[in-house]
């Protein structure tokens, strides 16, 4: 990578045509994009996360309909990222497909602690509600415009985070207190 | 004994206990409580090839209210473990508990935030079948325990009194 960079001679194979188009649009947004072995990867920045999917969603010749998967992953552990994109510490990762192309794509955008709060996308892809609830449950990442933003896997009375890094495996107690929600038992 | 020779070929004599232990072990109605991997083995010790129905435990009856004996077979979280209890609470009495396999029995590998250390904490189970998961041979010779286990109760309102007794304990 690193010598391709600094070696003037060697031209570089054209962008993807997705990847072109949001540079166009998006230019100061787009952070990174990463091209594992044909796998197409963009970070972008939170403040235009939403734009940037309605318009992969929406533009006629991109057309990425299917939302495969929301997910998070938290970076605290991994010093390298979180200094690459500004101490941010999780990553909320979109998976797109194309039906009409067969393509896909995944966009991940950083989150930073002091801002919990990212646009939801249930308003572009219904299937989004689900995942992002997940999202909220295990990391508790918020998700403005989400129309029932609650606990989907854990009880409702669950505090802490589990996915976590620094939660602890064995939990915070929640498993020896647990008594049906009745005291004195 | 005496009282069969004077009636004749047509009658025998013998307890109560006897008569309705011998009813109870031989038709247990099994509610099946799977929630992962275990209770794929259950349904393949009810299935054909281990037929349950040798024991003339096969008649599955997913209502509480239909069922005297509940197999545990799974992982119990935090967030099942009201749901189990509700449905054993249902079941009418009499009724016994197979807590199958090593999470159910104890967590098993799963000591984790979520999951309940065995059910035991929460329900009074009467037999465990160690294992992950257990071969459907063990769950058969769980079955056969607990109509040992039948067998050596009495129909007396004592019986009710223990269980009363082993349930305030695990919970009120
Ligand atoms: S004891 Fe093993 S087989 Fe049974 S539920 Fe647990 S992990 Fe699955």
């Amino acid at each position: 990578m690193s010598e391709e960079q600094t070696d003037a001679e060697v031209v570089e194979p054209p962008e993807p045509i997705v990847i072109q188009q949001l540079r166009e649009r998006f230019s100061d947004h787009i952070l990174t994009v990463i091209d594992q072995r044909g796998e197409l990867s963009v970070v972008v920045d939170k403040d235009a996360s939403f734009q940037v999917l309605e318009f992969l969603k929406v533009d006629f010749n991109l057309s990425y309909d299917f939302l495969v998967d929301v997910t998070a992953i938290d970076y605290s552990q991994m010093e390298d990222v979180l200094i690459e994109y500004g101490y941010a510490r999780y990553m909320v990762v979109y998976h797109l497909n194309a039906f009409l192309t067969n393509e896909r794509l995944r966009v991940k955008v950083p989150v930073s602690e002091k801002d919990f709060t990212i646009k939801s996308v249930v308003a572009l892809w219904n299937s989004a509600n689900w995942l992002e609830r997940e999202i909220y449950d295990m990391f508790g990442i918020n998700f403005d415009g989400h129309p029932d933003l609650r606990r989907i896997l854990m009880p409702d009375d669950f505090e802490g985070f589990p996915l976590r890094k620094d939660y602890p495996l064995r939990g915070r107690g929640e498993r020896e207190k647990f008594n049906f929600g009745r005291e004195n038992v | 004994m005496g009282l069969e020779s004077k009636l004749g070929d047509s009658f025998i004599t013998t307890t109560i206990d006897k008569v309705v232990n011998w009813g109870r072990k031989n038709s247990l109605w099994p509610m099946p409580f799977g929630t992962a991997c275990c209770a794929i083995e259950m349904m393949a010790t009810l299935a054909t090839k281990f037929d349950l129905s040798r024991f003339g435990a096969e008649a599955i009856r997913f209502s509480p209210r239909q069922s005297d004996l509940m197999i545990v077979s799974g992982r119990i979280s935090i967030k099942m473990m009201p749901v189990l209890r509700k449905i054993y609470d249902q079941m009418p009495e009499p009724k016994w508990v197979i807590s199958m396999g090593a999470c159910a029995s104890c967590g098993g590998v799963f000591d984790t935030y979520t999951l309940v250390q065995g059910v035991d904490q929460f329900i009074p189970v009467d037999v465990y079948v160690p294992g992950c998961p257990p071969r459907p041979e063990d769950l058969i010779d769980a079955v056969m325990q607990i109509q040992k286990l039948i067998g050596d109760e009495t129909v007396s309102v004592a019986r009710m009194a223990k269980r009363e007794e082993i349930s305030q304990a695990t919970l009120g």
